[in-house]
């Protein structure tokens, strides 16, 4: 059983931009002032920022990109790996990463590629950036985790065009000997792939006019075999058990008492629902579990760097903390990741 | 308030209806809006009204006005 100690890896700057397009709840088509405010107060979404469609998640990321290493005083030529999680890229093929890596003036030597896995998209980045960085043959990494997921699915899905926003994030790791192991417990349950999938457009099924065929589900769920779905009921039940076991398990394995030992726990924002339950059965103390998913939605992968970006900047860059972030999404996947930072560079949120 | 008053309480308010309305065929696939939110919706209200903790497997029970009761039963709430 895996458990990813990945040593000599600090993480030195996170951003994160949005579309300057904030879209609240009831300024969606399907829903009405009341089911607006049924929805905000339940599923506790209240904003996401909506991409046009001529932006893509890279633009975004890639603002992110050019911001935060410009904060940093990072040369371009110092940048050995580009990695792009997300699962709204560019083209079906070439990988965005290479796309970006021309587009930021990165050097020809840059290692690239391209992390689809949704949700736990930023956990899969710093493993694998950290275990390329641990040996100090590479030292520099850019995570770039982004999203226009709103366009995934059919505009008149009322069960899942809500839930999401749109953004591009962007992290810095460094090799550095003299930090502490970043830690992760990773999980796939395949057999769940079915809750969270787009049916058609891949090879098993690829796009032909049945694509484009609505189907009318009841309750306000209108979608064609082309789009994103969501199961939400086995989504619901996977991540309320799934998840807490990780991070239970870490706290144990680790010798971490939740309330004197973890700053914050940083949980995927996918709804109020799932991380209050997340907070109530770990009995999380509630004031280390900062949420921003009233404002941005869930932003897939990019959701544990969007809440180190809005929600605790300010003592990420003047002190030492010790993060424990929980991750789940599509695949299934899941994992919970023990992060022991330094003050490091954050910088504002952009919107653009 | 009786317990079955209680939970009465929340299905009229998280489905907008009157106790009237709840019966043996009030259940996921007879009540228009009856999806995954209201779902779970009604089941963290009844988590916190009756300060217990659901299990996942019977928070996927929680399909219908009848379904509701029994699982309160099993968690030793008495209607």
């Amino acid at each position: 059983m895996a458990y990813w100690e990945i040593k000599n890896v600090a993480v030195r700057g996170v951003t994160g931009t949005v579309p300057n397009h904030p879209v609240k709840s009831a300024e969606l088509p399907y829903f009405t002032q009341e089911e607006a405010d049924t929805f905000d107060a339940t599923v506790g979404i209240k904003n996401r920022y909506i991409a046009p469609n001529d932006v893509c998640a890279s633009d975004l990321c890639l603002d992110a990109g050019e911001r935060l290493l410009a904060g940093l005083g990072w040369e371009k030529e110092s940048v050995d790996v580009l990695l792009f999680a997300s699962v709204t890229g560019d083209y079906k093929t070439p990988p965005t990463s290479a796309i970006l890596q021309d587009r930021m003036g990165l050097p020809s030597s840059t290692f690239v590629l391209d992390v689809p896995m949704g949700c736990c998209g930023c956990m899969y980045c710093i493993n694998v950036a950290g275990n390329m960085l641990s040996a100090g043959t590479a030292k520099r990494a850019l995570i770039l985790v982004g999203d226009t997921a709103m366009r995934m699915g059919n505009p008149n899905d009322k069960s899942r065009g809500p839930l999401f926003g749109d953004s591009g994030t962007a992290l810095a790791l460094e090799y550095d000997p003299t930090v502490a192991d970043i830690i992760i417990d990773f999980n796939t349950m395949g057999s769940g792939y079915q809750a969270l999938m787009t049916p058609h457009g891949g090879y098993r099924h690829p796009v032909t006019p049945e694509s484009f065929v609505e189907e009318d589900f009841g309750n306000g769920i209108i979608r064609a075999p082309k789009d994103a779905l969501i199961n939400g009921m086995d989504v619901f039940s996977f991540a309320i058990t799934k998840p807490p076991i990780s991070v239970k398990k870490m706290l144990e394995k680790q010798g971490l008492d939740k309330d004197k030992d973890v700053d914050y726990f940083l949980v995927h924002q996918a709804n109020k629902l799932i991380v209050d339950r997340l907070v109530k059965k770990l009995k999380l103390p509630v004031e280390k579990v900062p949420y921003n998913l009233q404002e941005f939605g869930n932003l897939g992968g990019a959701s544990i760097l969007m809440l180190m970006s809005s929600e605790i900047g300010d003592e990420l860059t003047s002190r030492p903390l010790t993060l424990l972030c929980s991750s789940f999404g599509l695949g299934l996947t899941w994992g919970t990741m023990l992060l022991n930072t330094q003050p490091m560079t954050v910088l504002p949120i952009n919107k653009i | 308030m009786t317990n079955l008053e209680k939970l009465n309480k929340i299905f009229c308010e998280v489905f907008s209806v009157e106790e009237s309305a709840l019966n043996n065929n009030f259940d996921k696939c007879n009540v228009e809006g009856w999806d995954s939110v209201r779902q779970l919706s009604l089941t963290s209200s009844v988590e916190d009204e009756f300060d217990i903790m659901l299990d996942a497997e019977d928070i996927l029970e929680f399909t219908s006005y009848d379904n509701a009761k029994a699982v309160l039963a099993k968690y030793d709430i008495a209607l």
